[in-house]
């Protein structure tokens, strides 16, 4: 009986030594939607940087197939009007969407961190000009903005759009990071860092942006989805990436106005999209619960 | 409830929508401008007759007297210039009668996006974590993730294309209106592809927000009172967890306007988003401008009638 009470006690209790960082992996992993969503994406990214030294046929190799012909062993997702391989066009796809969602989010982490913790921070004049540009920035048809960006920027291309859909989503971001800095700045360890003399850009940088990560990450993360959305509305109206480029949008529509004879040009690249934005969502809401548990609702 | 508060409210906002929409158009009128390429270039049209053209659109002129014709056409006479492309065609009563097809369209969807949403976020939260529950989440996820153009792909797939084959022919869904506006048979899959993304969006706050009230105090005095359970969740638990659902109709309201360029494209239906890729594809710059001008007008209408109704729900606000 001792020997067995004593045994119980002196089992070792390692004090589990958990960050954040770690605590949130540990309960991102147990989210299988979310590892699902990060699976697939990886999946996703690995078929896009193939499809950069090889695809199957030329993705504008026009009648290497019969046209319209359905899926098949030799092409998979089957052929499009001009006869291309509509699985080559889905992988370059998966490129541009890719390309756009992660090069539009760079722009407004580039843009959107800095501005929103000077804002929060230094409060004042410039505070107030940049929630002027925010709300008036929401007030806006975003769409209709981005479409009007497109036309004026001239030949269409990948760069004008990311720009184009930087400048109309960029507010999400620093909405976001403006407040978390007004929250963080009124924090102890930001008096400590001030009374220790540190420059403002050492604050900013340093002790607020760290702690404003997670849900900086977590916007990011929503808002690659949304500038991937974006790109495909923009190539289905015929204003996106100049062809040959597959864009899954422009595809799309080129399979609707074949969708009784083909209707297989319209859904591969129409699931693909589907798929890739679920997946962003799903992982995005994974961080947000993993980072955040708080927020849980 | 229209007292005279509102009805100065409702006139300083009929200002600001001319304001915006005066912004609006001088800026895409001067940005139109600034492009480089000719909207008659396909013309190919030489000397004279080329200068004849130019002069007929005023486009002889410098570019300030042509904003400041354009500007005083628009607010005294309600001119918005003529088609480069179809000469002789005004865009004013044209971009007017798309855009009131546009708004047919729009509220359709709009009241499917609440119906919907609504009914679904309460059975969501009524049945909370139970197997109705986690079907209508899962889905709600799924809706807001698909793009409207994949969701409109996938119901042409079946009520158009998959029920004409199977029934050979007697029974399907036939895309395309026949008049100007569209009957009800015409408009139910459109207004439905273009609220599906949005219906899920008011389904999760309507789930959230009801969760939150069906826990306070009154709702339990209701049910002490013995009222039915019916009753409870419509009239007491429904009206409150509306409020939070209200304050994102105004985003919907723009999503739902911007959303119809596609669906209007997909379906073939003769509003404002058909006429705006048309025109942009063709270079017919007038109506670029023209339609901008109407979408600018429209959602500000859209956003006022967003706020009016935000009295109706919630008696704490006035104007």
């Amino acid at each position: 009986m001792a020997a067995t009470a004593a045994a119980v006690v002196v089992r070792p209790v390692t004090p589990v030594q958990a960050s954040l960082w770690s605590d949130a992996w540990r309960r991102l992993r147990r989210n299988r939607l979310a590892l699902a969503g990060a699976i697939y994406l990886a999946f996703l990214i690995v078929v896009a940087l193939v499809a950069l030294v090889h695809t199957p046929y030329p993705m504008a190799g026009v009648a290497v197939a019969t046209p319209y012909s359905g899926p098949s062993a030799a092409h998979w997702f089957g052929a499009d009007n001009l006869g291309r391989d509509v699985f080559s066009r889905v992988m370059v796809g998966a490129q541009i969407s890719l390309t756009v969602g992660i090069g539009t989010q760079l722009i407004i982490l580039a843009v959107g961190v800095p501005i929103g913790l000077a804002a929060g921070y230094f409060k004042g004049w410039f505070d107030s000009i940049v929630s002027f540009f925010v709300n008036v920035f929401y007030g806006v048809p975003d769409l209709l903005v981005a479409l009007l960006l497109v036309v004026l920027l001239g030949h269409p291309g990948l760069d004008k759009i990311i720009i184009a859909i930087s400048v109309t989503r960029w507010m999400d971001m620093t909405r976001l990071v403006r407040g978390q800095t007004l929250a963080l700045r009124e924090r102890e360890f930001v008096e400590a860092a001030r009374a220790s003399g540190a420059k403002p850009f050492k604050i900013l940088f340093g002790h607020i942006l760290p702690n404003a990560l997670g849900p900086v990450i977590v916007q990011a993360t929503f808002g690659v989805p949304a500038a991937i959305l974006f790109e495909a509305f923009l190539s289905f109206l015929g204003l996106g990436v100049p062809a040959p480029q597959p864009s899954w949008g422009s595809m799309a529509a080129d399979g609707l106005s074949a969708i009784r004879i083909a209707p297989h040009m319209v859904i591969a690249p129409s699931i693909a999209l589907s798929l890739t934005l679920m997946a962003f969502n799903f992982l995005g809401d994974g961080l947000r619960d993993a980072l955040d548990p708080r927020s849980r609702r | 409830m229209l007292t005279r508060g509102t009805l100065i409210y409702i006139s300083q906002r009929l200002v600001l929508i001319v304001f915006t929409v005066l912004a609006v158009s001088s800026a895409v009128f001067l940005g139109i401008h600034r492009l480089p390429g000719d909207a008659l270039f396909n013309e190919h049209l030489h000397g004279t007759e080329y200068q004849n053209v130019l002069h007929h659109y005023g486009l002889d002129l410098p570019l300030w007297q042509q904003y400041t014709n354009y500007i005083s056409g628009m607010f005294l006479h309600g001119n918005l210039g003529e088609s480069f492309v179809n000469r002789g065609v005004q865009i004013a009563p044209l971009v007017l009668r798309e855009a009131t097809v546009s708004a047919e369209v729009g509220l359709f969807a709009l009241i499917f996006t609440i119906g919907l949403g609504m009914l679904l976020g309460v059975v969501a939260a009524v049945r909370q974590n139970t197997w109705v529950d986690y079907v209508l989440s899962t889905t709600s996820v799924i809706g807001y993730s698909m793009p409207s153009f994949v969701i409109a792909t996938f119901l042409i797939l079946f009520f158009a294309v998959w029920l004409d084959n199977t029934t050979q022919g007697a029974f399907y869904f036939k895309i395309g209106w026949t008049g100007t506006y569209g009957s009800i048979g015409e408009i139910w899959l459109p207004a439905f592809a273009l609220g599906f993304p949005y219906a899920s969006i008011v389904a999760r706050l309507t789930r959230a927000s009801m969760l939150e009230v069906i826990r306070q105090d009154y709702i339990r005095t209701a049910r002490a009172k013995g009222l039915r359970e019916t009753v409870i969740m419509v009239r007491h638990a429904l009206r409150n967890a509306l409020i939070p659902v209200v304050t994102i109709l105004g985003p919907l309201a723009i999503g739902i306007i911007t959303g119809g360029v596609i669906i209007e494209n997909i379906f073939g239906i003769p509003g404002l988003g058909k006429e705006f890729a048309t025109s942009i594809l063709n270079r017919d710059y007038n109506i670029v401008i023209g339609v901008f001008t109407m979408y600018a007008a429209l959602i500000g209408i859209a956003n006022l009638g967003v706020d009016l109704l935000y009295v109706v729900i919630d008696p704490r606000i006035r104007y």
